[in-house]
């Protein structure tokens, strides 16, 4: 029995139940999941005023920073309150949510809470996810479905949100309608080829030799997924109370130098030059470590951080972070 | 050891896999595995039951101080092996089954354990705690006794199957033990398969048939089966089992003693089944009974606690407590193998790590009503119901009780899912159906309507604690349902003499008191008494029924249809409730009814997913 973690909400999509006390089976043996009172992954209550003399950081993010496959105290969010003396950090993270809904949570659960520093880490995967309209999902009884999701999208040149308020039931992807059956997030490129490669064990061979690129969307400044992405940056960073901070996070593949990240590297780069949002790229330091240290950030076939990855990530952003906050 | 002393016991590979977790000497939780696996009884390593007992304790695997196995392996395979040695050529699908078994799995419980969370825990090895150790912790450090008599009875573990054993403070001697195969479990098992039911949970059927029948097989049994001296030790006459050399307990000498062969499971019931059901209920209770004498002389104990299979046997526990022979009788709610894992728990406490234990006060045990399984929160309820679009109302808690008091009266069946979810074999009113114990029709309709099980099956009540002596000869605590006691006189009704027949529906229809739904054909009922301070919610219920009609008794069975687990989470709660005639599904303060639910459809026969039991 694994416990409900999500419940609905009619403009994110869904969001962690609050107050759940929960264990996960994974492979590494399992780890411990508990939410706040306003459902959320954390060891502690958020409230909207801050506590004084102390510093206070927003997160926001997706299942890396949600902390899938790490208990709550492994998470890099949690190891930065050690590192950084004085902070607290709200970590905000959703897991499977694009930055579209990471935005959405901003404007519903964030924008009130007093804080210093707001942090957006961008798994760099994620803007696959802004342009897909639903997610799918294998329910209780094994089926493939689909959940609909908000996204925002140019239209007529107007920067818009839709599907909302979300669909609540579950669809199945034959009764879309044929426009939107393209539209469905299925978590990566090439789902057969890949589905065949990793059955086969071929899955770092296959993507060194071919030089697999994970996310070329990022491979243009005009490619329609980064201007939506770079839309909803720019507006979360003119939305934000405090100092706005984004952080892309890398796939293994650019920390373990099979795929070339240069390319999302200089989407993420214009937003400092054209937009003066900072942005704090993480993989220069995590590119330090040894290979065999960068593969054990991730766990043997979850691609998620492992509490080392956690730690390195926390190690890479915590000067950052600090000279933000002082 | 210091403070935060948590230690995780196993028990699996037999059957009823289950974990359980204390610490510092309280429980934390425990659980039996096919209750997330919705496997009845499975034996698998309980990985799911783990990681809820982690959950629960909120701990990492690596904050365990010890892991606990209830059994070793290495003695169990050593019967096996000696059992084939004697048996010969005979044996050799027991030895080739049981060896791959045993090696196969038993030996590698560290293995699973560590592939299961990744650690051994601090000590870096899983502990092995023994069979009927394991079995006399669960029953000595979770009663109220600070020194009691200890036995244990069941089928077999290691070489065990009958111990008796003296329980003082933190320390436990094992001062006598009967020993395979001589096994008044497998002697009860042996008329469990020879009269059509499943072993290992068909006893509980057996228990349930022998007030139908009369002991007239017991001199046989005496005379063929069974050696028994006064002090209660035992020995078998093995010409008449089939277990040495083959899977099957019985053989055909023994078929051949009564008459032919065994019953086909699912074929009418027949006198005779009856009459074997009453006459080896007889000689379990009469040995049982020797046994518990001889424990009080050599211990001179006046408190006895007792676990293993054969304590599940609630009728025995009955007339034991009526012989008065204690003064003070507990038994572990989970006495099966599943009650293994708390029980391991302890023995690493107290006799491995010596910890002092925590001072018991006489009065109430340490078993916390048994609710040690998973509970959910409201808002996890209203996330699975609004998740699926299903209709429920919420009541604040003194209006759901009024308005289910209503509903009960009126011949309503209730789904009641309340806190946490029970450890061991009996629902205690956290995962129950519910109905009125007065209504006469109410035995049937629940038999064959919600449980799709045989009609003679007997169902229990639930009552407050305060009036148990208002309807039952009975004036102590059972609030494990392991006590039988007769339905007082003043409340019985005259019944017309049936003449022994095969049919036994006449019978059963017969109106027997004021509480038809729970009086068994003897005047007998299995009794749990509710207390306000282990389970305030199911108390609450009672007693608004109580306000409104003046009964203060409901019928209580098992949330689950026939071969089903008993249900754990509110979805497997709902599937239960649309699948069946229960009429209102209770989760925690949100009720839903039948009629006002969306369209219920399956694309699978549910029913042949469940093996029968």
């Amino acid at each position: 029995m694994n416990r409900q973690l999500f419940l609905y909400h009619p403009t994110i999509g869904y969001k962690f139940i609050p107050n759940i006390k929960t264990r996960i089976q994974h492979e590494n043996g399992g780890y411990l999941v508990r939410t706040n009172d306003w459902g959320f992954r954390s060891e502690i209550e958020f409230g909207k005023t801050k506590e004084a003399g102390k510093k206070r950081v927003l997160f926001f993010g997706d299942s890396f920073t949600a902390g899938d496959g790490v208990s709550n105290k492994y998470r890099f969010t949690d190891l930065l309150e050690q590192l950084i003396p004085g902070i607290e950090v709200f970590n905000f993270g959703l897991p499977g949510s694009g930055t579209d809904q990471q935005y959405l949570m901003y404007k519903e659960f964030g924008k009130d809470v007093e804080c210093d520093l707001i942090v957006v880490t961008v798994l760099v995967e994620n803007i696959r996810r802004i342009k897909s309209h639903y997610r799918y999902y294998f329910n209780s009884a094994g089926e493939k479905v689909v959940f609909q999701k908000p996204y925002f999208d140019f239209k007529n040149g107007e920067f818009e949100l839709f599907n909302v308020p979300v669909e609540s039931q579950p669809l199945k992807i034959e009764e879309l309608p044929e426009s939107e059956q393209g539209k469905v997030d299925t978590g990566g490129r090439f789902g057969m080829a890949r589905s065949i490669v990793n059955a086969l064990g071929l899955k770092e061979l296959t993507q060194k030799v071919t030089k697999y690129q994970p996310v070329p969307e990022y491979n243009t400044a005009d490619s329609p997924e980064w201007k939506v992405m770079k839309e909803i940056l720019h507006r979360w960073s003119m939305d934000a109370q405090a100092k706005f901070l984004i952080i892309p996070l890398p796939l293994y593949q650019f920390t373990e130098e099979t795929s070339d990240p240069k390319n999302y590297q200089a989407r993420f780069g214009e937003l400092k030059s054209q937009l003066n949002i900072e942005v704090f790229d993480p993989l220069p330091a995590l590119k330090k470590y040894s290979a065999e240290e960068r593969r054990n950030f991730r766990h043997k076939t979850d691609v998620h951080p492992t509490p080392e990855g956690h730690k390195a990530i926390a190690a890479s952003i915590a000067a950052k972070i600090s000279d933000m906050i002082r | 050891m210091n403070s935060d002393q948590y230690i995780l016991g196993i028990s699996a590979y037999y059957h009823d896999s289950a974990a359980a977790i204390i610490k510092d000497g309280v429980i934390i939780a425990a659980a039996q595995e096919e209750r997330f696996t919705r496997v009845k009884h499975d034996p698998r390593f309980p990985v799911n039951a783990i990681n809820y007992c982690l959950e629960e304790a909120f701990i990492e695997p690596g904050d365990l101080s010890a892991v606990v196995f209830y059994d070793h392996p290495v003695l169990t395979y050593d019967r096996v092996m000696k059992n084939c040695a004697y048996a010969g050529a005979d044996s050799f699908e027991t030895f080739s089954t049981a060896t791959k078994s045993i090696l196969g799995i038993k030996l590698w419980v560290d293995k699973h354990v560590k592939q299961a969370i990744g650690t051994a825990g601090q000590l870096g090895k899983v502990i092995f705690a023994g069979h009927h150790m394991s079995h006399a912790a669960s029953s000595f450090y979770t009663s109220p006794f600070e020194e009691a008599a200890i036995v244990s009875v069941d089928g077999v573990g290691e070489w065990s199957t009958t111990t008796i054993a003296h329980g003082k403070g933190r320390d436990i001697q094992l001062l006598q033990e009967i020993n395979y195969p001589n096994s008044l479990g497998l002697l009860y098992s042996a008329f469990t398969y020879y009269c059509g039911f499943k072993v290992n949970s068909g006893e509980y059927k057996l228990m349930g048939l022998a007030p139908y029948g009369k002991p007239v097989y017991v001199k046989e049994i005496y005379d063929h089966l069974i050696d028994v001296k006064e002090d209660g030790s035992y020995r078998l006459n093995m010409d008449y089992f089939g277990f040495l050399s083959t899977h099957k307990t019985t053989n055909d000498k023994f078929h051949q003693l009564f008459g032919g062969e065994p019953r086909q499971p699912e074929s009418a019931i027949t006198k005779k089944e009856m009459d074997l059901a009453a006459s080896i209920q007889q000689v379990t209770e009469e040995i049982f009974i020797k046994i518990a004498r001889h424990a009080k002389k050599i211990t001179g104990s006046n408190n006895l606690c007792l676990s293993g299979g054969v304590a599940l046997n609630c009728v025995a526990n009955g007339k034991l407590l009526k012989e008065n022979i204690f003064e003070h009788i507990w038994i572990q709610p989970a006495s099966g193998d599943a009650g293994g894992a708390l029980g391991a728990c302890y023995v690493a406490r107290h006799l491995y790590y010596k910890e002092p234990r925590i001072a018991p006060n006489g009065k109430t045990d340490t078993q916390k009503g048994s609710y040690l399984g998973p509970g959910f929160t409201d808002h996890e309820i209203v996330a699975f119901l609004d998740r699926n679009k299903y209709v429920y109302t919420k009541y604040s808690e003194e209006e759901k009780n009024e308005l289910l008091a209503k509903e009960i009266d009126k011949g309503k069946i209730l789904g009641f899912f309340a806190g946490r979810m029970e450890f061991g074999p009996r629902s205690l009113g956290a995962r129950s159906i519910i109905g009125d114990a007065r209504n006469s029709t109410m035995q049937s309709k629940m038999n064959l309507k919600i449980k799709f099980r045989e009609s003679f099956r007997p169902f229990a009540p639930a009552v407050l604690r305060e009036d148990v002596n208002k309807y039952f000869d009975l004036d102590t605590d059972s609030p494990y349902m392991l006590i039988v006691a007769p339905v007082k006189e003043e409340i019985r009704k005259p019944v017309e003499a049936h003449a022994d027949s095969d049919d036994m529906i006449p019978v059963i229809n017969q109106i027997r008191s004021a509480l038809p739904a729970i009086t068994h054909v003897d005047y007998s009922a299995r009794i749990q008494t509710v207390h306000q301070e282990t389970n305030p919610k199911f108390y609450n219920l009672i007693h608004a029924f109580r306000k409104l009609t003046g009964c203060s008794v409901l019928v209580n069975t098992s949330f689950n249809v026939r071969g089903e687990p008993i249900v754990c989470s509110p979805k497997d709660a709902y599937l239960c409730f649309m699948r069946t005639d229960i009429d209102i599904l209770v989760l925690e303060n949100y009720v839903l009814l039948k009629e006002a639910q969306p369209k219920f459809e399956e694309s699978e026969n549910w029913q042949k997913k469940y093996e029968l039991d």
